[in-house]
């Protein structure tokens, strides 16, 4: 009897020491998906993973709307950034039926879209906030946001939900007094977000937890095809708005910020860091901008790309955010996909939580600029 | 695309003057088919976008190719398109790059297309591909999302479950034009 | 008509104000009367005018409210009354409301917004009174895997703990303490013991992977804590030659300990803040990482009685800290004396004079002393809420890092300063000051 255990059942004595936890969708700490996780002690073994609860067939309901039916819904995957995850579509299309967008429309796109940039990330540097237990840090960005939200409502007549930028330019044009009014706001706005590293980015216990968490290397941060802030913390320095300047973005001094370290504390400091680029390219759009003109070309009803197929991509809140879509001459596109950042950050997730600790999880997790219901589309 | 003309908004649209193809695009295409001559089909080559189309037997020697010598070394999407006229399924994969800085702005789309069955099942039934996750690791997820939406199944891909579909979706592969949205 | 109650109706209300002054005339004399005075037989009663107070003796002072004042007296010198009401549970446990109140609404002034509002007029007072009333009316639920009888126990015996602590602090000289023992400080080392006990069993009992989590997470963080706390006041116990928390208090009437023992003060403080799993240190209630660690399976009262007794265990270590390291209730004597004029010629309401003797009911000292140890106390208690508002959480490894390296090392220092200050004849029983 006394013979050696077969190698199987020593494994099963190992899997003992292994606990599942099922973080998420019923979580606080995980958004609209699910972490299924596997710790040993403190450590994570493994991560899985398991987005899709909030799929709702975007790309399928763009095959059967027009290109303009399109706008409002396709919005809908990250509200909060509205104005960006609209912006490849609009300039697809507007490739696909060659339209010309006035001057004045694309400075205010790049306005509409920093100042949405802006409110993204204080939604999404809020959360970080309250993920590493800074309720503080919840407060202060889900108040400021508030001053960039009026604004946005005062242009676009939503307080999220825009659906601002049409194929062929804006929907309408700004108030009156929009310049003096966007000036003021973006100074006092970025005044505020300055009082962030003293209570949030200089924290010694902020720094303490999350510097040397989930660490992603340059090799890797590319070979994972990671992008926006996850990218540029890494250390390379790629963003869309100087590589590929859309729009107006070729006629401004845009400057990226790159960190070296590739950990949560860089990748939570470049968002903020991009904020203050974004006041930056707000202040001299409103100056380049030609006071006067149309915002918009007039579109055929129901129009009807050609035999084509075309690949756009800007820089959104969370990264690269690509749009691609197939024309079969037809009012309604034969397929529009949407690349969104969110979803191609998630796959560092299960690469770097895996030997991480069980306290990293949230810090390394909110880090990676995800926003759940994007990934799921 | 011609526009009517109206007092505020007045038409800048213009028709495109064929132009020459830009130079620096071409001559990534011209690398592709000096090497592999006529297994690849460049379809297009506009500004910063190039489109190859290659068989599914060629496609991991292609990719191979574009990630060692032209540096493309990642991807941004996968995406499957469905054509039930030509009884084929597309996948299109973006693929860029950010180690070389002339590369930024280019995006280079390898098309290769599986054969599509009238009643799919998928993983068991001949609508297969291979994986390209040893060449481009990035397309994991992307190459899950396109095996449950379109019922591609790539093969030596490591972890082929689904991934945004619940785990008793036992309908259509949903992408496909054949599943219907009810009320449309 | 009003909107909020459509079909609100004057003669109804009044009928239904009487009905329930009816009922409540009839239960108080057919039911409440007889007990009063059944139990009075049982209880031993004050002497009142000489004479032993009976239970006919006690009916008369519904009529002469003179003889009231020596009832109260005797009821206030209760064991029962020090227990139940002051300086026992009741008055902790009214300070910890006070403190919910404070920590609410100084943290909505730290992050810009207005906190509780509406409830009760005046900036949201009775917020609290309103949310005991909505977890005493939800729904139990237990899980169904729970072990049922450790888990019904733990939020008791966490009260029950917080409230034993509670007994142990001195609030005023002259012997205002539940529990005056030679051993004070040791008792309270003891009761500290129980916590983590207490955590790791409801933890385990829950049969849930996050409750088990938080309470490993709670064991590891107040065990490695508990011996810097200790090790803390060892300095104020070599100085003092006494264990006994009173005599600590009345060997600060000249000085502070914390004006000698500042690293002891400092280290005692960190400790305190982990022992109460306050931010920094809230590890084992982490909401983005276990849910809300070992409270994750507690509801309605349940967790009501945990967060309670949590609040009480606060009061309780800010208690402590005066005690030990802020001299207590010592301070200047600021309560104006009970007015001559009273007790001389008794309180005149138009054509009535009454006349109480025995009154005051309590004397000045003990009041200021109150009123200090009150003051002393809700100041520490601040300062233990402010990190709430600045800090993120801190991660398990560099907490314990923390108190296994740096706090343990400090209070050796602070041990070595006492008795540095004590050799040299500085401090200590016959030294200089």
């Amino acid at each position: 009897m006394a013979t050696q255990l077969p190698p199987g059942l020593q494994l099963e004595k190992l899997d003992e020491r292994i606990m599942t936890l099922n973080v998420g969708p019923q979580h606080p700490g995980s958004g609209h998906m699910r972490l299924i996780i596997k710790v040993d002690g403190d450590y994570i073994v493994s991560c899985d993973p398991d987005p899709g609860y909030v799929h709702r067939g975007e790309e399928k309901m763009a095959e059967y709307r027009n290109y303009i039916q399109n706008i409002p819904h396709l919005e809908r995957p990250v509200i909060h950034d509205s104005c960006n995850i609209l912006y490849p579509y609009c300039l697809g299309v507007e490739e696909l039926l060659g339209l010309e967008v006035p001057e004045r429309a694309q400075y205010l796109r790049v306005i509409a879209s920093e100042l949405n940039r802006c409110v993204y990330i204080q939604y999404w540097l809020a959360i970080y906030g309250i993920f590493l237990g800074h309720s503080t840090m919840f407060m202060w960005p889900a108040g400021d946001r508030e001053l960039l939200i009026d604004l946005l409502e005062k242009i676009t007549g939503a307080r999220v939900t825009h659906a601002y930028f049409v194929p062929g330019g804006i929907r309408n044009d700004v108030p009156a007094n929009f310049e003096d009014m966007c000036l003021k706001r973006v100074n006092y706005f970025e005044k505020r977000i300055k009082e962030y590293a003293a209570i949030f980015y200089d924290n010694p216990i902020l720094i303490s937890r999350t510097r040397g968490a989930g660490v992603l290397s340059r090799e890797d941060a590319i070979r994972l095809g990671t992008t926006g802030s996850t990218l540029r913390a890494s250390g390379v320095d790629f963003d869309l708005r100087k590589k590929e300047p859309y729009d107006a973005y070729g006629e401004l001094d845009v400057h990226s910020d790159v960190l070296k370290d590739g950990d949560s504390y860089a990748r939570s400091k470049i968002p903020w860091l991009d904020m203050f680029e974004s006041c930056n390219i707000i202040r001299q759009a409103l100056q380049k901008m030609p006071k006067s003109g149309s915002v918009r070309v007039k579109l055929k009803p129901n129009p009807k790309g050609g035999n084509d197929e075309v690949y756009k991509r800007v820089e959104s809140g969370r990264g690269s955010l690509g749009c691609y879509i197939v024309s079969r001459s037809k009012p309604e596109p034969y397929r529009v996909k949407l690349s969104v950042g969110s979803f191609r950050n998630l796959i560092c997730m299960p690469y770097l939580l895996k030997g991480e600790k069980l306290g990293n999880m949230p810090a390394v997790y909110w880090s990676l600029n995800y926003w759940p219901v994007e990934a799921d589309r | 695309m011609s526009q009517p003309e109206s007092p505020e908004t007045k038409p800048v649209a213009t028709a495109q003057p064929q132009k020459e193809l830009p130079q620096f695009e071409k001559s990534i295409a011209d690398k592709l088919e000096s090497k592999f001559s006529s297994r690849v089909a460049i379809e297009f080559v506009k500004p910063t976008r190039i489109r190859v189309k290659v068989k599914k037997e060629d496609v991991l020697e292609v990719a191979r190719f574009i990630r060692d010598e032209l540096h493309f070394d990642h991807a941004e999407s996968v995406t499957g398109v469905d054509y039930p006229d030509q009884k084929e399924i597309e996948v299109v994969y973006h693929l860029g790059s950010y180690t070389d800085p002339e590369l930024s702005k280019q995006v280079l789309a390898l098309a290769t297309s599986a054969p599509r069955e009238e009643n799919p099942n998928p993983g068991n039934d001949s609508t297969r591909l291979p994986s390209l996750r040893d060449i481009f690791y990035s397309v994991e997820f992307h190459e899950r999302e396109c095996f449950e939406m379109l019922g591609v199944y790539f093969e030596n891909h490591p972890d082929n479950r689904r991934l945004l579909l619940p785990e008793d979706w036992a309908d259509l592969p949903p992408m496909r034009k054949d599943f219907k949205i009810k009320g449309r | 008509m009003s909107a909020i109650a459509p079909k609100f109706r004057l003669s109804y209300f009044i009928k239904s104000i009487l009905d329930n002054v009816f009922w409540i005339v009839i239960l108080f004399t057919l039911v409440g009367i007889p007990v009063l005075m059944v139990s009075m037989f049982y209880f031993p009663l004050p002497v009142m005018n000489e004479k032993l107070t009976s239970p006919y003796l006690m009916l008369t002072t519904l009529a002469d409210p003179s003889r009231q004042i020596p009832l109260l007296k005797s009821v206030i010198h209760s064991d029962f009354f020090r227990i139940t009401a002051f300086p026992g549970f009741g008055f902790a446990a009214l300070l910890a409301a006070a403190t919910i109140f404070i920590e609410r609404k100084m943290l909505a002034k730290l992050q810009l917004r207005v906190g509780p509002f509406y409830c009760g007029k005046v900036e949201g007072i009775l917020q609290l009174m309103a949310d005991g009333l909505k977890l005493i009316s939800k729904e139990i639920i237990i899980p169904a895997k729970a072990d049922k009888p450790i888990f019904w126990a733990a939020p008791v015996l966490f009260v029950a703990t917080a409230a034993a602590f509670v007994s142990l602090i001195p609030v005023a000289g002259g012997g205002w303490v539940v529990a005056d023992i030679d051993v004070g400080l040791l008792a309270v080392f003891a009761v500290i013991g129980f916590f983590p006990i207490i955590t790791v069993l409801s933890a385990w009992s829950a049969n849930s992977k996050y409750p088990f989590i938080g309470g490993i997470r709670a064991l590891h963080q107040m065990i490695s804590f508990e011996i810097p706390l200790i090790l803390s006041v060892l300095g104020i116990v070599i100085l003092t030659g006494s264990l006994n928390l009173t005599e600590i208090v009345q060997s600060q009437i000249h000085y502070w300990w914390i004006v000698f023992l500042p690293i002891g003060a400092i280290v005692f403080f960190i400790a305190i803040l982990a022992e109460l799993e306050r931010i920094p240190f809230d590890l084992p209630e982490a909401e983005s990482e276990i849910v809300a660690g070992w409270l994750t399976e507690f509801s309605g009262m349940m967790y009501g009685l945990v967060q309670l007794g949590s609040y009480v265990k606060l009061y309780a270590f800010a208690a402590l800290f005066v005690v030990l390291f802020l001299g207590g209730w010592n301070g200047p004597m600021v309560w104006p004396p009970f007015p001559e004029e009273i007790i001389k010629d008794g309180i005149t309401m138009g054509p009535i004079t009454v006349h109480l003797a025995g009154l005051p009911l309590l004397d000045q000292q003990m009041i200021n002393d109150v009123l200090w140890f009150v003051i002393k106390t809700m100041g520490v208690i601040f300062v233990i809420l402010l990190p709430r508002g600045v800090f993120p959480r801190i991660r398990i490894d560099l907490l314990l890092h923390i108190g296994w390296y740096k706090l343990i090392g400090l209070s050796f220092v602070n041990i070595f300063i006492a008795l540095g200050l004590l050799y040299a004849g500085v401090l200590g029983p016959g030294g200089i000051l």
